[in-house]
């Protein structure tokens, strides 16, 4: 906590504000959603490592990694690897399926990776490939266990004409989430030879909206969380300036910060949720534009939504936390310098510390 | 969490799959999470009855009516799981199943699940097959009736519309959600979203249009959905080129109206002058943004500094200074 040289009314508040935020009740949180999650969740099992990435990331940005001593660590890797889809050599087309699943809902034994057979329906999802890595790197695993090029050609696979991504070789919804995973796992394995880039990005600006925020596609209302993929996307594919004009930009950035209420709201009318302070906010950040933001009144709004005995954040004051929300409304406090939490990076959704260990192996694969 | 709670299954009169004397030729197969499994989740005896049976038919390939209740049941378990979706569409394909009552199973899960992509996506895949998206408007506003905003109705929506070309009545329903609550934004995308496929802006279109937000704006000048349709649609163009804009500002202003919408519509008019070489309209343009960042919408002060910098940097210095 920082100490003040004067004592006027705003830094008392401050430091109070400060001591009403327990770090531990939040480690709590985590620590619990990482062993067990209650009933109410089984709709989560197919997405278990996407609540993975949110308890690890979560714990990181609490500066509290530490609660997972090595010996958890390692096991939590394994399980981690246990979840990629690897080639079966037997079988070529198996090929386009691999990347990582959520979770062994569909039976494969737990130990298939160490001669990988194809089972029917098992394939991998595109925001599993993405927060696997993501939790991998969180580790400080080099991932020396990733059979880079099979993943690649599961991101491959995934590419409509349109530009935009579905989630599974099974087919599903494309949308610009599956596009901002697609760029994350590109990114992170540091090889852009699989997305079509330019194709990307003509679909990333063709869903810029009339009022300058992006929808999840062309003609779709602009929305919090798509904005924040379009342009974390382009600024990962090193495109953002090549892709939209300067006045275009300048117009996003002001959609971005109309959307401040206390907290942020994802569509314009519509109320504050604590998702937003970070999918807006780290928008902002990425545009250079953070500092618009009226930081005290967005913490004010995050902490109104603390879980005051659980820990964990929820959408909305007064309601149940879960793992989406905690995490992003700690990154939305951290994104305002906020003094106990780490610093993160806005495009990747990791810690800044995170992103540092993948910039120094990056070079290694 | 123990095997075999039996307080954990939630529904009377329940017969798990392993008691069923039909399901006995299949050897279940439990989840295999390894030594030790992180994020697990406490599910429930049916949860597991239901979905140990499931991995264990996938795995077979059996494609029977027997396994489309099956999937029927792991949906209810979990909807969000997508490759019991499509193992689904799969059975339905190998049976021929007549889709019409796949349809009403799907638009009662839609009506439960509103916000579920799978089910959507499966809504989709249906229509597609049975090329009749006859119900999908009415289905879309009776999502609407409870979330207006609903983005995932909207967006079946305009799929719809477009694949089918459905177009005819739509401006007629955005009227109606728009009269109903002019505050709903995705409606105003909507309008957007047709007219441009339809009519296209034309300069005949963009009067009219013009006009129809006018009202709204008079009613309700704080909704920025209604102001961002106005901007939206004159893009390309110049505001200060629409007399009924500049007479709508005059007015709000002239009654006082604290509206930020208002006055960001008043600052990117003036700079439109300045940079038309009217000089004395960037000192009006900085004064308004000064007024917003200490008055109208001090939450955005720093915003309107930079603008107020901004426009200083391109076009002034100031008379005055």
């Amino acid at each position: 906590m920082s100490l003040f040289n004067s004592n006027s009314m705003s830094e008392v508040d401050a430091v109070k504000e400060e001591e009403e935020f327990v770090v531990k009740k939040h480690v709590r949180y985590f620590s619990r959603c990482l062993d067990i999650l209650p009933t109410q969740c089984q709709s989560l099992d197919a997405n278990r490592m996407t609540i993975l990435f949110f308890c690890l990331s979560g714990l990181d940005v609490l500066d509290n990694l530490s609660v997972i001593d090595d010996q958890r660590g390692s096991e939590i890797i394994e399980w981690i690897y246990s979840q990629q889809v690897l080639p079966d050599q037997s079988d070529e087309s198996s090929l386009s399926k691999c990347g990582f699943r959520g979770s062994s809902f569909l039976g494969v034994p737990h130990d298939n990776s160490k001669s990988p057979v194809s089972y029917p329906y098992d394939c991998s999802h595109i925001a599993m490939t993405y927060t696997a890595l993501s939790c991998l790197l969180i580790l400080g695993d080099n991932l020396s266990r990733i059979n880079k090029p099979a993943v690649l050609t599961g991101i491959k696979a995934l590419q409509q004409p349109d530009g935009s991504f579905c989630s599974t070789v099974e087919q599903s919804e494309s949308d610009m989430r599956f596009v901002y995973c697609a760029c994350c796992v590109s990114y992170i394995l540091n090889d852009w030879s699989v997305v079509d880039v330019s194709l990307t990005a003509d679909y990333i600006k063709k869903s810029l909206a009339y009022n300058f925020g992006f929808g999840q596609g062309p003609s779709l209302e602009s929305h919090g969380g798509s904005t924040y993929c379009a342009v974390a996307s382009l600024v990962l594919m090193n495109k953002l300036e090549s892709t939209l004009t300067l006045r275009e930009i300048e117009r996003i950035k002001k959609w971005c910060i109309m959307r401040q209420l206390t907290g942020f709201q994802g569509r314009p009318n519509k109320p504050a949720d604590t998702c937003y302070s970070f999918w807006i906010g780290a928008t902002l950040e990425m545009l250079g534009a953070s500092d618009w933001v009226d930081k005290e009144l967005n913490v004010q709004f995050i902490l109104s939504t603390e879980g005051e005995y659980t820990g964990g954040f929820s959408k909305w004051p007064k309601c149940h936390p879960d793992p989406l929300h905690s995490y992003l409304g700690l990154c939305g406090l951290s994104l305002t310098n906020y003094s106990q939490l780490k610093p993160i990076s806005a495009p990747l959704n990791i810690s800044q510390r995170a992103a540092e260990w993948l910039q120094s192996i990056r070079g290694n694969f | 969490m123990s095997e075999g709670d039996e307080s954990n299954s939630d529904e009377q009169g329940y017969v798990y799959y392993r008691d069923r004397p039909n399901w006995k030729d299949i050897e279940p197969i439990p989840q295999d999470d390894g030594p030790n499994p992180v994020v697990q989740i406490a599910y429930t005896d049916k949860f597991k009855d239901v979905y140990d049976y499931l991995r264990a038919v996938i795995r077979k390939g059996e494609k029977t009516e027997r396994v489309l209740e099956l999937t029927m049941d792991a949906i209810e378990c979990n909807p969000a799981n997508y490759t019991v979706w499509h193992y689904r569409r799969e059975v339905l394909q190998e049976l021929k199943k007549d889709l019409k009552s796949e349809l009403e199973f799907a638009e009662e899960t839609v009506l439960n699940e509103p916000k579920n992509y799978q089910v959507w996506y499966h809504r989709q895949k249906l229509v597609e097959w049975s090329n009749d998206p006859s119900r999908e408007l009415y289905l879309t506003a009776e999502v609407f009736k409870d979330d207006s905003k609903n983005y995932h109705a909207w967006q079946h929506r305009q799929w719809t519309i477009r694949t089918y070309g459905l177009w005819s009545n739509e401006l007629e329903f955005v009227d109606g959600l728009l009269k109903e609550d002019f505050r709903n934004n995705s409606a105003w995308n909507q309008r957007y979203f047709v007219i441009i496929n339809t009519t296209g802006y034309t300069e005949e279109v963009v009067k009219n249009e013009v006009k129809y937000v006018i009202d709204f704006i008079k009613v309700a000048p704080n909704n920025e959905s209604a102001w961002n349709y106005l901007t939206g649609i004159l893009k390309g163009g110049r505001i200060s080129d629409h007399e009924p804009v500049l007479k709508l500002i005059d007015s709000l202003r002239s009654q006082h109206v604290p509206s930020p919408f208002l006055l960001s519509t008043m600052i990117d008019v003036y700079e439109e002058e300045v940079a038309n070489g009217k000089k004395e309209s960037l000192e009006k343009a900085v004064k308004i943004c000064e007024e917003l960042g200490s008055k109208i919408d001090p939450v955005r002060k720093r915003y309107w500094e930079y603008t107020s910098r901004r426009l200083i940097s391109a076009y002034g210095p100031l008379d005055s200074t």
